[in-house]
C-alpha cells in the first residue's frame, strides 16, 4: 500500500513534468494498435474510396502488383499475385502498349481456403469496374481499360459497356490479358492499389454478382447496403478480419496462417477509433497504442514524450485539405440547409451554383491563420491542386487570399443581391476528431458571420462514415475532404477533384464540359511540356469557376512507439503515413 | 402499502403518455422528410422518403401521426440512428449495458459515502471532517468532469499505467466475443464472472476504476450537503432532545432515529442520481472512451440524428419515470405518513 501511494505521489509530481526518452521492452509484442479518428464506410473493394476503409483492405485482400519501399512509379513495382511485372523487355506489355499479361501465381489461397485461380482475377477486375457506384473508385480501371470513366451517362448504362469490359479482360491458360482501350502509362501502378483478387465463387455465395455478363447491370451502382457488409472480407493477404465492432468502431484483423508466403510477425492489429486526442497521446505514452493520429497542432506535445517517435520528413502525395462546394444539395431531410429557401433561415439546394457566393467564402478563408494556427506555422497556402513533384504543379500565389472586403462585395453581387438583404443559414460539418476541419470551420463561422449579422452558420460535427454517407447524398453544403494520390500523376488529382465523374464532383453536383475536355486531353497528351501546358490551363479554369479551394499542406509525419519497426512509408498506402502494412511490421 | 404502490402505478402510463407526447409535439417542428427516419428499420427505407411519408401519414395531422408513431413504438420500433447506424432499439441494447453496470459500481460507493460522511460532518459539526467534506463537497461541485476525468487518466494511466480506458483490453475483447463466451446478463464482469474468467472480471472492473471514480467525485459533492443539512436540522429537533434527555446512547440518538428521517430527502436524491447515472454519463464516457449509452446520445444529438436522440431520450425519460416511482415506495417505506396521507 505504501509503495503504491509512493508511487502515487510520484506520479502526481511527474503528471504535468516532461517525460524523458527511455528504452522499454515492447508491450503485447504480437499485437499492433493504431488508434486514429475515422471509422471505415466499406470493406468492399470495389464500394471503398476512402482511406480509413482502403487500410483495412490493403491488408486483408492483395492486388497482382505492389510497390517496393517508397516507390511510387512503374519501375519500383514488384509482383504480388502476379508472377511478375509485364514489361516491354519481358514481352508481358505488348509493343503497342495496349495489352498487360499477369501470370497468376499458384498455391494461394482466401482466407475461406479455396484457391486463387485466374479467373477469380479477372472477375476481380470485372467486378471493380462493372460495380461502378456514383463517386467510386470503379473509373480508375474503367478509364484506361475501356475507354470511358463511367458505365453510365446521363444515369442511364452505356450501351454495350459491359460486353467491352468483358472483352477487355480475358483468361488465357494461366494468364490473365488485360487489354487497354488507349495506351496509359500509369496503368500498372493502378493495379498495384485497386482491385484485388476476391473470389468469385465466395462473392456470389455471399449475394454479389456471379461474373456473369447477363447479370452485371443488376449490380451496377448499388447503395452501400447492397456492397458487402462491414463483417464479410475474404483476401488472400496476411491478415484476416477478426470483427468490425458497430458499436465501437474498432476493427481487429488477425494473422492469416494459412498466408501462401511467411506468416506475418504480428498475430493481431486493432484499429481503434479514438476522436479525443489526449486519450490518445495516453494510449502511446502507455504503450497501448503503437501509432497514434496527431494532427499538426498537436504535435509539440508528442515529441520528447518516452518511448515514442516522431518520423519527420515523409514526402507525401496529397492536398491535405479542401474546402469543396455543393452544387445540388439534396434538400430531402437535410438539416444542414435549414429552411431550403433563401430567406434568411436557410439556404437554397442551388446555394453554391452562383459563382459569387464560392468565391465570397474563398475570399473568407483565413489562410495565413490557419496555418499558424493549425499547421504550426510549418505549411503553405495551396497554389493549386497538384501537389509538389508533379507535372503541373503551380508553384506562384495563390488565387484567393484572406480579404472580407472582396468576400462582402461578391455576397452583396450573390443571388442578385438577395443574400446580403436576406442573409442565409447553413451548417458547416466536420468529422469528429479532426481538430484542423474543426478549426476551419470556426474560422469560417467567425469571418463570414462577422460581415453581415444575418449570416448564420452553425458548426456540426459527424463520425467519418456518417460523414462520407452524407457527402454522396449531396447532404453536405460544403465538403472538408482531402485528396491522396492513388498513382503518382496529375491526372489522379484533376480527375476526382474537377471531372464531372471525378470523386468530388460525382458528389458536389459540379459539372464544367470544358474542363472535362481538357483533362481528357491531358492524360492523352505524352509530351511533358504540352502537358503541363494543359494542367496550368485547367487550373486557370478552376480558380476562376472555384468548385473547389485548396486551404494549406502541411509537412507529413508518423507518431509510433520506438519499438515499432519495419515501417516503410509508401505515400500511395491509404491513411499513410498512419495506416501502414502490417506485414512489414514487427515490435521489438 | 400495497394500495399506494398500485396508485402509483396506475398513474405511470399517464406520465410516459405526457413524456412522449411532448417528445412528439417536439419533433413537429422538422420536416416530414426529416421526421421520416423514426419509422424505419433499415436504411435502404430511407432511399424511398415519400413512400415512407406516405404510408406513416407524416403530412396528416398531429394525433393521427402521434397514434401511428405510438403502435411502432409498442412493437419495438423507434426507427434507424445514422450515429450507430443501426435501429435504435438495437443501439439502446447495446450501448446500455456498458452504461447500466458502470451505474451500478457507482452508485453505491456514492450512496455509503455520501451518507456516511454527509452524517459524519453534521454531527462533527466545524470539526475536520465537516471541513474535509464541505472541501470534497466544493471541489467536486465546481470541477468539471472532464478536468477531473483527464487529471485522473494522466496519473494513473499516462504515468502509473494502472487503469486504461476503453472498456476492456484486446486479450478480453477477444475472449468476450468468442463463441465459448456466454452474454448471461449483458454486465460484463458479471457475465465473465459467470463464465469464471476471473482475469477478464478484473480487466473489466480495472477499466471501470477511472470513470467510476470520476463520477464519485462530482457526484458524491451534493449528496454530502443533503445529507449533513438534512441531518442537522433533525438533530436539532425535539424528539432528539428528548431521546437525549431519557438518557440513549448518541450513536442509538443518530442511528435510529435521527438518520431514519434524515433519510427521506437523501431518497429523492439518490433515485435522480441514478437515473442522472443511468441516462448516460456523457462527458465521463467520452474522457474515457467508454462505449456508453451517454456518449452515443450526444454523438446523436451534434448530428442531429433524430431517432438516436428520441430513443436515447424516451430512455431517459422512462428511467425517470420509474425511478420516481420508486422513490415514491421507498419515500413511503422510510416515512409512514406518506402513504397513510395518500
Amino acid at each position: 500500500m505504501i509503495k503504491k501511494i509512493a508511487a502515487l505521489a510520484l506520479a502526481l509530481a511527474a503528471a504535468t513534468a516532461p517525460a524523458a526518452p527511455a528504452a522499454a521492452a515492447a508491450k503485447n509484442p504480437d499485437t499492433f494498435v493504431y488508434a486514429t479518428i475515422g471509422d471505415p464506410e466499406s470493406f468492399d473493394p470495389a464500394w471503398a474510396y476512402d482511406t480509413a476503409s482502403q487500410s483495412v483492405i490493403a491488408n486483408v485482400y492483395e492486388y497482382l502488383l505492389a510497390f517496393k519501399g517508397s516507390g511510387v512509379k512503374p519501375k519500383d513495382l514488384k509482383p504480388l499475385l502476379a508472377t511478375a511485372v509485364p514489361t516491354p523487355a519481358n514481352g508481358l506489355i505488348s509493343p503497342d502498349g495496349r495489352t498487360y499479361r499477369f501470370k497468376i501465381r499458384k498455391g494461394v489461397k482466401f482466407q475461406d481456403g479455396s484457391p486463387l485461380t485466374p479467373d477469380d482475377v479477372r472477375y476481380s477486375l470485372l467486378r471493380f469496374m462493372l460495380f461502378d457506384r456514383d463517386g467510386g473508385p470503379s473509373s480508375l480501371l474503367l478509364e484506361p481499360v475501356v475507354g470511358q470513366a463511367s458505365t453510365r451517362k446521363d444515369g442511364k448504362t452505356i450501351p454495350g459497356i459491359g460486353e467491352k469490359a468483358f472483352a477487355a479482360v480475358a483468361v488465357k491458360g494461366d494468364e490473365v490479358v488485360v487489354k487497354l482501350a488507349k495506351p496509359f502509362a500509369p496503368f500498372l501502378t493502378i493495379v498495384a492499389s485497386f482491385a484485388p483478387a476476391m473470389s468469385r465463387r465466395w462473392c456470389a455465395a455471399h449475394g454479389q454478382w456471379d461474373g456473369e455478363l447477363a447479370t452485371w447491370e443488376k449490380f451496377s451502382n448499388p447503395r452501400l447496403e447492397q456492397s458487402l457488409p462491414k463483417t464479410l472480407m475474404n483476401g488472400t493477404g496476411p491478415f484476416q478480419l477478426e470483427r468490425f465492432e458497430p458499436t465501437t468502431k474498432e476493427v481487429v484483423l488477425t494473422r492469416f496462417d494459412g498466408y501462401w508466403r511467411k506468416p506475418a510477425a504480428l498475430k493481431n492489429v486493432v484499429i481503434k477509433v479514438v476522436d479525443e486526442f489526449e486519450t490518445r497521446k495516453l494510449m502511446i505514452q502507455a504503450g497501448d497504442a503503437d501509432v497514434i493520429y496527431v494532427p499538426q497542432m498537436y504535435r509539440p506535445q508528442v515529441s520528447g514524450l518516452a518511448g515514442v517517435q516522431v518520423l519527420d520528413g515523409l514526402q507525401d502525395l496529397e492536398r491535405s485539405l479542401l474546402l469543396n462546394f455543393t452544387f445540388h444539395i439534396n434538400g430531402a431531410g437535410n438539416s444542414n440547409i435549414g429552411s431550403g429557401k433563401l430567406d434568411g433561415d436557410g439556404v437554397p439546394p442551388d446555394f453554391f451554383n452562383d459563382k459569387d457566393v464560392r468565391k465570397a467564402f474563398a475570399y473568407s478563408i483565413d489562410y495565413q491563420g490557419y496555418i499558424k494556427d493549425i499547421l504550426r506555422g510549418t505549411g503553405t497556402q495551396s497554389a493549386g491542386l497538384i501537389p509538389p513533384g508533379l507535372i503541373g504543379y503551380k508553384a506562384g500565389s495563390p488565387r484567393y487570399r484572406f480579404d472580407p472586403a472582396k468576400a462582402a462585395e461578391h455576397f452583396k453581387k450573390a443571388w442578385g443581391g438577395k443574400v446580403w438583404e436576406k442573409g442565409f443559414k447553413l451548417a458547416l460539418v466536420f468529422n469528429a476528431g479532426s481538430a484542423p476541419a474543426q478549426t476551419l470551420c470556426q474560422m469560417l463561422k467567425k469571418n463570414i458571420e462577422k460581415l453581415n449579422p444575418k449570416f448564420q452558420l452553425d458548426i456540426r460535427v459527424v463520425q467519418w462514415s456518417t460523414y462520407l454517407e452524407q457527402t454522396r447524398q449531396r447532404k453536405m453544403p460544403i465538403q472538408l475532404g482531402a485528396w491522396q494520390a492513388d498513382y503518382p500523376d496529375p491526372h489522379n488529382f484533376v480527375f476526382p477533384l474537377l471531372d464531372s465523374a471525378g470523386y468530388f464532383p460525382t458528389q458536389q453536383g459540379y459539372s464544367n464540359p470544358e474542363l472535362d475536355k481538357l483533362i481528357e486531353q491531358a492524360v492523352r497528351t505524352l509530351d511533358e511540356h504540352k502537358r503541363a501546358a494543359l494542367y496550368a490551363k485547367i487550373q486557370k479554369i478552376a480558380d476562376e469557376d472555384v468548385p473547389v479551394v485548396p486551404i494549406a499542406d502541411g509537412p507529413r509525419y508518423r507518431v509510433q512507439r520506438s519499438w515499432v519497426k519495419g515501417f516503410v512509408f509508401n505515400p500511395t498506402f491509404p491513411d499513410a503515413p498512419y495506416s501502414s502494412y502490417y506485414y512489414d511490421i514487427h515490435k521489438e | 402499502m400495497l394500495k399506494f404502490i398500485l396508485k402509483r402505478l396506475a398513474f405511470l402510463p399517464f406520465v410516459l403518455f405526457g413524456v412522449t407526447a411532448l417528445l412528439f409535439s417536439c419533433l413537429q417542428f422538422l420536416s416530414p422528410e426529416m421526421r421520416a427516419a423514426l419509422y424505419v428499420k433499415d436504411p435502404r427505407q430511407l432511399s424511398q422518403l415519400d413512400a415512407v411519408i406516405e404510408k406513416y401519414g407524416l403530412r396528416k395531422p398531429l394525433p393521427v401521426q402521434y397514434g401511428i408513431w405510438l403502435k411502432q413504438v409498442a412493437h419495438g420500433d423507434l426507427g434507424y440512428s445514422e450515429t450507430a447506424k443501426m435501429p435504435v432499439a438495437d443501439a439502446i441494447r447495446s450501448f446500455f449495458p456498458a452504461t447500466f453496470e458502470l451505474t451500478l459500481v457507482t452508485f453505491f460507493p456514492i450512496m455509503i459515502v455520501g451518507v456516511f460522511f454527509g452524517v459524519l460532518s453534521a454531527v462533527y459539526r466545524d470539526k475536520f471532517i465537516d471541513h474535509l467534506t464541505r472541501f470534497v463537497a466544493i471541489t467536486g461541485y465546481s470541477l468539471p468532469s472532464f478536468v477531473l476525468g483527464l487529471g485522473l487518466l494522466m496519473v494513473f494511466y499516462g504515468r502509473l499505467h494502472w487503469f486504461p480506458p476503453g472498456r476492456y483490453t484486446l486479450d478480453t475483447d477477444m475472449l468476450v466475443h468468442s463463441d465459448a463466451f456466454r452474454h448471461w446478463t449483458g454486465l460484463l464482469t458479471l457475465d465473465c464472472l459467470l463464465n469464471r474468467q476471473w482475469a477478464a472480471a478484473l480487466d473489466v472492473a480495472e477499466h471501470m476504476v477511472l470513470p467510476a471514480a470520476t463520477l464519485l467525485y462530482i457526484s458524491v459533492a451534493l449528496l454530502l450537503r443533503i445529507t449533513r443539512s438534512s441531518m442537522l436540522e433533525e438533530l436539532t429537533k425535539d424528539y432528539v432532545r428528548t431521546a437525549r434527555a431519557k438518557g440513549l446512547p448518541e450513536r442509538v440518538i443518530i442511528r435510529k432515529h435521527a438518520l431514519a428521517n434524515a433519510l427521506i430527502p437523501v431518497v429523492t436524491l439518490s433515485s435522480l442520481l441514478f437515473i442522472g447515472l443511468l441516462g448516460g454519463v456523457v462527458i465521463t464516457e467520452t474522457v474515457f472512451d467508454f462505449p456508453g449509452i451517454g456518449r452515443w446520445g450526444v454523438q446523436a444529438a451534434q448530428q442531429l440524428d433524430i431517432p438516436g436522440v428520441l430513443g436515447s431520450t424516451m430512455l431517459a425519460a422512462f428511467l425517470f419515470v420509474t425511478a420516481n416511482l420508486i422513490s415514491d415506495i421507498l419515500y413511503a417505506v422510510v416515512d409512514p405518513r406518506i402513504r397513510v396521507g395518500n
